[in-house]
């Protein structure tokens, strides 16, 4: 048991070593870091307008730097590996094929982790800094500097923190399906980004087909629902968008997301599994 | 019997992708291997050398046979434990130091604490590679010192069995030299060591048996001295012979209807000149 946690950390540690000591990473935190920075500059609005737009940017950068990451990151896993063949002397040891993907995964989940907490620092930083420059410009009235501190520390960034986090989780661990039976990693990161865009598109698809009122055929239904059943459906996670807008987001419906999001990554990572347990090397 | 690797009727087939039918790599190979024994394995490129290896090491599948290691069914865990892998070229995170890469690979076997930390001491120091350059990283290192660092780290775990691929390739005649003395103390320390080379000098010198393999099928398989000692012959190396001493014992022996296959005078060979004329630190 000792053993195998050994060996799965080691995994681990070595993919997220590997990712953070390539400038790629650090590029990429950097540009989303700029982009919340920068968010802080547009004064136009009114301060209400001003929070909300510096909240849906800072969430836009987390989710768009993690999903550049975790794929740059994911596609590296195996078929970088096998590329450059340091897959040979890795599986030659006493490791389980499971425990290597699984470690894998867990590195990027490492990664991945730090880059939302940094960038979720800045956010929060950021927010904070609007906050006393508003209550230095608008903040007389004790009340709008109440407003004004209510938008500034408002708690539910942590469920927007959370769901961003969640929804990157499960697309990494899409990533590491495709990794096990790609060849390339251009393979992983166009199969993965399509799957991404099928996971938005797929409740649109469904509302329109099935929800419209129309008589759908037999094989349209057939074929939605093999589909919402093979991907996720990413829409779930517009939770965000309802923080962002100010309305009450329940807990409850955010674990009920995260639930959902532990299934598919678990079935995501057995298929992983299974089908690297057979490859030639 | 004793046996560190056994293989029977071991068969690889590789397909070509969808339409492109089938390459056979290796076919029916019976090998036996045993423990303590130095064993080459030879043929040109393309013979089926690095897959049957692949194949011991568990991570191709044969088509048909099996292979064992120390007894245990190759590519299951306790056969990998038994087990060091050197690839030919040095396939290692190069993002690594010297003694991070033994480490991660320590931590791969299984292993760690203060363990870990006194073997890797220990690894460091028999592939002489110092404080210094076991702290840089492996892309500054040249090709024998990223061997060596492989080597350190394909017997981190103690194993039974090593293969080495191709452990000199590209390597300068020094650092092949110091290679191949290695070798000779895993042989000493009573490893089994299972290696292929193009360099049939260097093949000679340490191995016990070796397998010649040709389009995936053995060709010959034996003893060196079985397969290369010259049956009826003899070879006697002398000194303080004078020229006339030489031809009367040359006269002498034909008297007695000895044919003479070859005289000459013995040379050095290149490789031991070449490391001769070196510095002595370079030497070291």
């Amino acid at each position: 048991m000792i053993g195998c946690l050994r060996r799965l950390l080691a995994v681990a540690g070595n993919t997220f070593l590997e990712a953070v000591r390539q400038k790629v990473f650090a590029v990429l935190l950097l540009f989303g870091l700029v982009i919340v920075g920068g968010a802080n500059y547009f004064t136009e609005f009114s301060f209400q307008e001003q929070f909300k737009f510096l909240k849906d940017l800072g969430y836009a950068s987390i989710g768009l730097t993690g999903l550049l990451i975790g794929l740059l990151g994911a596609a590296q896993l195996i078929p970088g590996e096998i590329e450059k063949r340091t897959i040979l002397t890795a599986l030659c040891r006493p490791l389980r094929r499971w425990e290597f993907i699984w470690g894998k995964y867990l590195g990027l989940l490492f990664l991945l982790g730090l880059m939302v907490g940094i960038m979720a620092t800045a956010v929060w930083a950021v927010l904070r800094w609007k906050e006393g420059q508003l209550i230095a410009s608008e903040g007389s009235d004790p009340a709008v500097a109440d407003l004004i501190r209510g938008e500034a520390r408002d708690p539910r960034m942590l469920q927007a923190v959370f769901l961003i986090g969640v929804k990157l989780a499960v697309v990494a661990a899409m990533a590491v399906f495709f990794s096990t039976i790609a060849t390339s990693t251009t393979f992983v990161i166009a199969m993965t980004l399509m799957v991404y865009l099928i996971g938005h598109l797929q409740s649109v698809a469904r509302e329109q087909w099935l929800e419209s009122g129309e008589t759908a055929r037999w094989w349209v239904k057939s074929f939605l629902v093999v589909v919402s059943l093979l991907i996720p459906d990413f829409n779930l996670y517009n939770l965000i968008d309802e923080i962002v807008a100010g309305n009450a987001v329940h807990w409850r419906a955010t674990l009920e997301v995260a639930g959902y999001s532990v299934v598919y990554i678990f079935v995501l990572l057995v298929a992983a599994t299974v089908a690297f347990e057979g490859r030639d090397i | 019997m004793n046996l560190a690797v056994k293989t029977q009727g071991l068969r690889k087939e590789f397909a070509l992708g969808w339409f492109g039918g089938r390459l056979l790599a290796v076919e029916g190979l019976d090998m036996e291997v045993k423990r303590g024994e130095v064993f080459g394995l030879l043929g040109p490129n393309g013979s089926g050398k690095s897959t049957a290896m692949k194949m011991i090491l568990g991570l191709l599948r044969p088509t048909e046979g099996r292979a064992e290691v120390c007894g245990y069914r190759a590519g299951t865990i306790h056969a990998r434990r038994q087990i060091g892998f050197l690839p030919e070229n040095p396939y290692f995170p190069n993002f690594l130091s010297g003694v991070e890469l033994v480490r991660y690979y320590g931590k791969l076997s299984g292993m760690g604490g203060s363990k870990l930390e006194a073997r890797i001491e220990e690894l460091m120091e028999l592939v002489r590679l110092g404080r210094e350059a076991g702290k840089r990283p492996l892309r500054t290192y040249s090709k024998g010192m990223l061997q060596r660092a492989g080597l350190a780290g394909a017997l981190v775990g103690d194993p039974e069995v090593l293969m080495l691929d191709e452990p000199t390739a590209g390597v300068d005649p020094a650092g092949s030299r110091e290679i191949r003395d290695l070798i000779l103390e895993l042989r000493g320390r009573g490893k089994t060591v299972i290696f292929s080379s193009h360099l049939l000098e260097q093949v000679e010198d340490v191995a016990d048996r070796v397998i010649i393999l040709h389009r995936g099928k053995k060709l010959r398989e034996g003893r060196l001295e079985d397969l290369l000692s010259h049956k009826g012959e003899w070879q006697v190396r002398m000194q303080g012979i004078a020229d006339g001493d030489r031809r009367e014992l040359r006269a002498w022996l034909e008297n007695r209807g000895v044919r003479i296959v070859s005289e000459s005078a013995p040379r050095e060979r290149l490789e031991d000149y070449f490391l001769r004329s070196l510095p002595q630190e370079v030497r070291k």
